[in-house]
């Protein structure tokens, strides 16, 4: 008797567990409902069960027609372990808001460019990645036809709620090729003691970059502790329009003209530099940022470069140094303007499942996801609505935080100033040559220059 | 008479002739293809002719990593002398002689990324070499060792020197150990000192061992690829002052895109190091036809 009750309230519980609904989708409150059964010996038997109210549209489900089932892969770039819980969390969000859509997370770090273009080449790359615009990847991919333009498959309310200077960046043939995802503010870093031990003062950090060959010479001479500069090797055409001013290419886009007088000047200052023994000339060249940030966290550097997110690598690895450090705005270059973006996502061209990937795109650098790394690390929305977040109006208290008043007018101020260059890589690696031996065999500026546009007109004719 | 065919042998040899034809005649006839092609890996490959060897020809760059890559092989006659010369050190039943051994053998089973990112810290601008040497007074400054074109062979070529130290050490001081004492007691009783006991005894006898590490070692040479990345980066150094033919391979491949020059330049190595190999074996033969 006591097992056919058993049994029959258990098909009861299957039947009511068959009847709700197969994923939760929003936070809705659960209700109690009392219920009487009748079993076949009328006996009475009453029990609580939950049920839960079928949910309405999820509002952060802003991408229509993803596909059921769908099994996709996303690739980040350095956010592990530090922000594990944070990614943890993101995909968790969207698969409620999508549900039915499996995610795969990986992390890839020094190796990430190398590891995505093998995976674009075996055929197996990732559906959704973490590409940096800094670096110049999107375009890279893009160009290569590595990426899904986004143009027709994101409503016009989903681009309205990124700052347009940064949806607008990275174009390809006048396309979109991603989603801007959390900014940087460039920054300072500074090393007071340093700085101290030079006769300077933090308020004396050069606000334009003509001013860093005389302040580096200070510091060498009175400390000799070499300046921690780094030219952007991979792409020193875009160096040169932000900070030399220079235009890169003629007006209908079919000559190269960066031996003008104003890259000849830009160049200039930097082979001064390094004849003048003021900067670390390993730093100079490296294309890993972290070389100059390592040699910075070591108390080696009087000032570094950099985002204000990366402090936290300061303040890990030096604790002592982190006493000593501020933070000051980046000198501005003849550009006027100090940057572009920092970090992107994008979407695989080949994808099996392109609604799917664009929706989880959309949802890692959508307002909440943003607000919650901004939460985590100094880096900023790219969505205005974030800094609406009561955590933005709050006073700065660490280092780290102290760009945050002034983030929403800066991140809006960033664009992307640099034309696109045809055959880029190869042009860069032709001025690269080029300018190091300006830089280190004392060839006349002008000259490598010249040569180099030669070099590369040739390449484009 | 006829001989009978038999199938078996072949049955045996069919695994490692497949995995063979899988992981190198492939990949080998893969890249004489693409050395014909312009190919930047991401999208299908066009084909280009003999563009890609006509552009290595006129690339200042790659003669400039070929001759770093045969500068290198240098290391070989230094390491063979220095690691005969240790084995002979440890080659004795002293107190503690084995960990003099394994305390030498520890470069080898460090790997190359922890011992380039050592040697790096050590030929930092504020490194241990630069502090020693102002510390002496040989130097009024530091010097940025990593940063002069003209260090950056010699510094990698250390390197490379200093890790493969103790495992040819080990190679050599097995062919000690397997010398007759006696021919050292005739050697004695001839009037030989210390160092030409070594010389008429010791060196005869390590005739296999020598080979086998020139071969080995000058192979390993002209393939460099770890030290030259760790201690200077992707770019191979100040004016590629440290760039050698493989790394200018990688590169090409993977920083520049440009992989089907890197596959020209990777039949050009292949060619190299087959005439090395030849010539190799023939040193060796006629090593065999002497004994």
């Amino acid at each position: 008797m006591r097992t056919k009750l058993f049994a029959l309230l258990v098909l009861v519980s299957i039947v009511l567990a068959a009847c709700a609904p197969a994923a939760t989708q929003v936070a809705v409150e659960p209700q109690t409902i009392k219920e009487t059964v009748v079993v076949k010996e009328t006996q009475l038997v009453e029990q609580e069960v939950l049920i839960t109210p079928t949910p309405g549209p999820n509002p952060m489900a802003v991408i229509d027609g993803v596909e059921d089932g769908a099994e996709i892969t996303v690739w980040t770039f350095w956010l592990s372990p530090t922000f594990d819980a944070y990614i943890a969390d993101v995909i968790a969000k969207f698969q409620e808001a999508y549900p039915g859509v499996t995610v795969n997370w990986e992390d890839h770090q020094a190796t990430f460019q190398d590891d995505l273009r093998n995976s674009f080449a075996a055929g197996n790359a990732p559906d959704v990645i973490n590409l940096s615009i800094s670096e110049g990847w999107v375009t890279d991919f893009a160009s290569q036809g590595n990426l899904l333009a986004l143009d027709d498959l994101v409503p016009q309310e989903v681009i309205d709620t990124y700052f347009p200077n940064l949806w607008d960046q990275q174009l390809v043939d006048g396309k979109h090729y991603m989603f801007p995802y959390y900014q940087g503010i460039i920054v300072d870093l500074v090393n007071k003691q340093i700085l101290d031990q030079a006769g300077l003062k933090v308020e004396d950090f050069p606000k334009t970059i003509d001013g860093l060959p005389a302040f580096c010479k200070t510091i060498v001479e009175k400390t000799d502790t070499l300046c921690d500069i780094r030219l952007t090797v991979t792409d020193l055409l875009a160096q040169m329009v932000y900070e030399g001013g220079v235009d890169i290419l003629s007006e209908d886009g079919k000559t190269f003209t960066f031996d003008s007088p104003e890259a000849v000047e830009w160049l200039q200052m930097y082979a001064d530099m390094v004849k003048d023994g003021s900067v670390d000339q390993t730093v100079l060249i490296t294309t890993d940022d972290r070389v100059g940030l390592d040699l910075f966290t070591s108390g080696q550097a009087a000032f570094y470069n950099t985002g204000p997110n990366l402090i936290r690598e300061v303040r890990a690895n030096n604790p002592a140094l982190y006493g000593y450090l501020d933070v000051v705005n980046a000198p501005v270059g003849k550009s006027g303007v100090v940057g572009k973006g920092l970090m992107a996502m994008s979407v695989n061209a080949n994808t099996q499942y392109p609604k799917a990937s664009v929706a989880l795109a959309q949802f890692f650098t959508s307002a909440y996801s943003n607000l919650e790394l901004a939460k985590l690390a100094a880096v900023y929305p790219s969505t205005p609505a974030s800094y609406d977040d009561p955590f933005f109006a709050a006073a700065p208290v660490a280092i780290e935080d102290s760009a945050k008043p002034r983030a929403k007018d800066a991140v809006a101020a960033l664009a992307d100033i640099v034309p696109t260059v045809p055959s880029k890589a190869e042009v860069n690696e032709i001025v690269l040559q080029e300018i190091q031996k300006a830089l280190f065999e004392g060839k006349d500026p002008q000259q490598a220059l010249t040569d180099a546009v030669t070099a590369a007109n040739e390449l484009i004719k | 008479m006829t001989k009978k065919f038999s199938l078996t042998p072949y049955l045996f040899l069919s695994p490692a002739l497949l995995a063979i034809a899988v992981f190198v005649l492939y990949p080998i006839a893969a890249v004489f293809f693409f050395s014909f092609t312009k190919y930047n890996i991401s999208t299908p490959p066009v084909w280009v002719g003999l563009s890609n060897y006509q552009q290595l020809l006129k690339d200042s760059v790659f003669w400039l990593a070929l001759q770093h890559s045969f500068t290198y092989l240098l290391v070989t006659p230094v390491l063979i002398f220095l690691s005969i010369v240790l084995a002979i050190i440890v080659n004795r039943q002293l107190p503690g002689i084995n960990a003099f051994r394994a305390i030498y053998y520890i470069p080898v089973i460090s790997g190359s990324i922890a011992v380039g990112i050592s040697w790096r810290l050590i030929m930092g601008n504020n490194g241990l070499l630069n502090s020693l040497l102002i510390s002496l007074g040989i130097l009024d400054g530091p010097i940025q060792w990593l940063a002069e074109p003209g260090y950056a062979l010699p510094i990698a070529m250390l390197v490379t020197t200093w890790m493969g130290l103790g495992y040819y050490m080990m190679i050599f001081l097995a062919g000690l150990q397997n010398i007759n004492e006696d021919l050292y007691d005739a050697a004695q009783i001839d009037g030989c000192n210390a160092v030409q006991k070594h010389w008429h005894v010791s060196l005869p006898g390590l005739r296999p061992q020598l080979v086998m590490v020139a071969v080995v070692s000058s192979l390993a040479a002209l393939q460099v690829f770890n030290e030259i990345y760790i201690l200077f980066g992707r770019l191979g150094g100040v004016l590629n002052s440290g760039v050698t033919v493989v790394f200018y391979l990688w590169r090409k491949a993977f920083v520049l895109q440009q992989a089907g020059m890197a596959s020209a330049i990777a039949i050009v190595l292949l060619v190299i190091t087959l005439a090395f190999s030849v010539l190799n074996i023939r040193i060796l033969e006629h090593g065999t036809e002497v004994e």
